[in-house]
């Protein structure tokens, strides 16, 4: 899926994407908001920006994000 | 949630414990040990300086050493191996005062400050602006970001997602204030440089003047190096420059804050392109001992259909956009037909408009509802009069004689969702039409232009065309070179592009110092603690974000005159009163319990305290129910809640806001000060079952000693506790 700004997403797994950094096992299980989602055409495979509740912001690939319902 | 626990609050506890426990039995080995608890309670609290570690190591040592006492000397040990192998992060706490996992609790982060990427310390700076200093401000804010006027117009706002008040009712509006305050600074001629070091000789090639070129140029000057920063374009700016349209960033801004990185001794060769003008080891001989690649993302990726690159009247829109900001004001075409959906459409629309052209269409495959460009730019799109065509394909240009005259178009509806969720757009048949348009352009993405970069022969890329970075330290795979911007993350934002410039300067110095490189980003560094600001609960409550002056349409669709027009002053003041200094509060909670659970008042209602299911939050509601026993202040973990005598009234603030103000009384017999009346009923009425002798007296705790000695009453508990 694609997700949209300001949607609360969980990383839910660790990514096999090459993105994927060793420091960032350590974010798996957290919560965030995306704040800056592909812009220019929603695409699946793009890096998207995701602010994690205490542990700032990063991009991730999307493959490890899933969006949680309010 | 992460369940890991930060080493210096463990190794605070785990000494604490022994210690209370009695472990430590030999006296001269429990004293040294208190001595580091002491200086490790200082880190710990954010006043610990670079002596501390040293001298922690010190006794730490002399724990082992001398002390002929088995548990003394494993601890000694255990302390030794602490102090090693967690000594990046003891000096991580010494040098940010902050403790990213926040159970250091005077030194966790807002969520605001974690979630910029550039670090900035947001309460503080807002506290600031609130009280009129801006220009302590924007120094504060280009201690991490050297671009605080431009982010002020255009940032993205992360912080503002994570602005804990938006769990109340809606975020601070962070950005304005940031632009508001350096606006304000400039023109009352206080935006300052901070005083570089002196000219270590060390020089550094910087390739490409976007923002994340530029922030580096500025942290490596202002740490004594001698910054070159090469750019194939005429002027300094990059992205932000030739991408952004005026109407939304005025040149004038960007020019401001270049000129003060220039201010500070950085050399700039314009119209330069690197691989074709100057190789990279030509740099080198000419004395260059590091450089940074942050070229940015300038090269567009193209449609594929019929007609593309046979017809002039064709120009992608960073192309377009770029010849726009160079001061080309032709038209493309009188109708003009855009193709695409996010931010860089809109933006290629809107200057469209601007340029005077009569039709402005926008193509979009699928519908409105998945368009990935900002909400507000779509609706400033249709306020302008840009007309929105979805469901729509371009299948083919086409036109006669090298002039361009319709767009093909195809109809679709959207099929079930693909392997990525997405529901597809299909072509409906027989449903293709002709657009009538004299120009094109396409705005369907962009990707890093990699030729000037082809003599870095070892360079590693990542399949999305980007080039290949350790994140934390922004190491490329050739040694002495580095990257940032766009040029490793793709198209992103300006803020990104500046926090990984900082970050490469930051590895830049370390590579050039021969100090090893983190294996984390670096943690934002708490800037201040700034006295709160007080306010009432009432105030705080009511106050609403402002809305936004803009320029209005009709003038909107001529010029490129700022559509934002900003807030007024006394607007940007009381804004910023409404921040909850999260940099103080971290939203533990434990005021709502012990008011709750042990004392049985009840009075916060704080629901904005939950992330994930914030309730309801009334801070007017304290002052019905507060009794002012202080409990919720005595158990703060950092301070936030206050509870303090002013004049005749005694009372509670949260973090400046006042939630609750009673007289207070004095004491019958000696006339001291005690508390106030509701606090004394909420006693009396406990205890009435208890002690029967409880009069309706007003004294303090030792006048009612004396009065029941003086009556040869019994000894009973005292009516008021003071």
């Amino acid at each position: 899926m694609t997700f949209r700004k300001g949607q609360k997403v969980e990383v839910y797994r660790r990514s096999e994407d090459e993105s994927w950094q060793g420091y960032m096992d350590r974010y798996v299980g957290l919560h965030g908001v995306v704040t800056d989602p592909d812009t220019v055409k929603n695409d699946p495979d793009a890096l998207i920006e995701v602010t994690l509740d205490k542990e700032g912001t990063h991009r991730f690939p999307q493959d490890c994000l899933r969006a949680l319902t309010d | 949630m992460s369940d890991r626990i930060c080493p210096v609050a463990d190794a605070v506890k785990r000494l604490s414990d022994a210690i209370a426990e009695g472990r430590l039995k030999h006296a001269r080995g429990r004293q040294l040990a208190q001595d580091i608890l002491r200086l490790m309670q200082d880190i710990s609290s954010g006043r610990g300086g670079p002596e501390h570690l040293p001298a922690m190591e010190s006794l730490a040592q002399r724990l082992c050493a001398e002390i002929p006492h088995r548990a003394c000397q494993e601890t000694g040990k255990w302390l030794q191996s602490v102090f090693g192998e967690q000594r990046e992060v003891f000096l991580s706490h010494l040098e940010t005062r902050t403790c990213p996992d926040a159970d250091c609790v005077r030194l966790a982060p807002a969520p605001c400050q974690m979630s910029c990427p550039a670090g900035i310390d947001v309460p503080s700076y807002v506290t600031l602006v609130g009280e009129g200093r801006d220009e302590e401000a924007i120094e504060l804010i280009r201690k991490d970001n050297p671009f605080p006027w431009v982010c002020g117009l255009v940032c993205t706002n992360p912080c503002e997602f994570m602005c804990v008040r938006g769990r109340i009712d809606t975020p601070v509006s962070i950005k304005y204030l940031k632009g508001f305050a350096a606006e304000r600074a400039m023109s009352d001629r206080l935006y300052r440089n901070p005083e570089p070091s002196a000219d270590n000789g060390r020089k550094v090639a910087i390739v490409g003047a976007g923002p994340a070129g530029l922030t580096a140029a500025y942290y490596l000057a202002l740490k004594g190096y001698r910054v070159t920063v090469i750019d194939a374009l005429p002027m300094a700016g990059g992205m932000m420059m030739v991408g952004i349209p005026r109407y939304r960033l005025p040149r004038e801004v960007i020019d401001q804050e270049v000129a003060m990185i220039e201010d500070l001794g950085v050399l700039f060769r314009f119209n330069t392109r690197v691989g074709k003008d100057v190789t990279f080891n030509q740099l080198r001989e000419e004395g260059f001992e590091a450089f940074l690649i942050a070229v940015g993302a300038h090269a567009s990726l193209t449609v594929g259909i019929p007609g593309e690159d046979r017809y002039p009247q064709v120009v992608d829109a960073i192309a377009f956009l770029r010849r726009v900001a160079l001061g080309d004001r032709h038209m493309p075409g009188k109708r003009v037909a855009i193709i695409g959906g996010g931010n860089v459409a809109m933006d290629a629309a809107r200057t469209c408009v601007r340029l005077g052209c009569h039709e402005v269409s926008v193509i979009y495959r699928r519908t409105r509802s998945e368009m990935p460009a900002n909400e507000e730019e779509v609706e400033q799109a249709e306020e302008e009069g840009i007309r929105f065509s979805f469901l729509t394909i371009p299948i083919e240009i086409l036109g006669a004689d090298c002039a361009l005259t319709s767009l093909k178009c195809m109809r679709t509806e959207l099929g079930p969702p693909d392997d990525s969720g997405r529901r597809r757009p299909v072509p409906v048949e027989r449903s293709d039409y002709l657009l009538d348009v004299d120009a094109v352009i396409p705005a369907i993405g962009q990707t890093v232009d990699y030729s000037g970069l082809t003599d870095l022969e070892t360079l590693k890329w990542s399949r999305r065309h980007t080039v290949g970075v350790n994140i934390a330290s922004m190491e490329t795979s050739v040694e002495g070179v580095f990257a940032a911007g766009d040029a490793v993350s793709g198209p992103a934002t300006v803020v990104e592009a500046i926090g990984g410039g900082k970050r490469a300067a930051g590895a830049i110095d370390r590579y050039l110092c021969g100090i090893p490189q983190p294996n984390m980003p670096p943690v934002p560094v708490r800037r201040g603690r700034m006295a709160f600001t007080q306010i009432p609960a009432s105030t705080k409550m009511s106050l609403q974000r402002p809305n936004m002056p803009m320029l209005n349409d009709e003038r909107r669709r001529v010029t490129f005159q700022q559509v934002e027009l900003g807030y007024p002053e006394n607007a940007v003041r009381e804004e910023a009163r409404r921040c909850l200094r999260c940099d103080v509060c971290i939203r533990c909670g434990r005021c709502v319990e012990i008011c709750r659970d042990k004392m049985g008042v009840d009075a916060l209602r704080m629901g904005y305290l939950n992330f994930d299911h914030p309730g309801p939050t009334d801070f007017r509601m304290t002052a019905e129910r507060c009794i002012l026993c202080g409990a919720c202040a005595a158990n703060c973990p950092t301070g936030a809640i206050r509870m303090e005598d002013w004049g005749d009234e005694r009372v509670l603030s949260l973090c400046g806001t006042v939630l609750n103000r009673l007289k207070v009384e004095t004491c019958e017999m000696c006339g001291r000060v005690i508390g106030p009346a509701r606090y004394h009923d909420f006693i009396r009425k406990r205890i009435k079952g208890i002690n029967q002798h409880v009069t309706d007296r007003v004294l303090c705790l030792e006048c009612a000693r004396k009065s029941a000695v003086e009556n040869q009453l019994e000894a009973g508990p005292p009516k008021i506790l003071v």
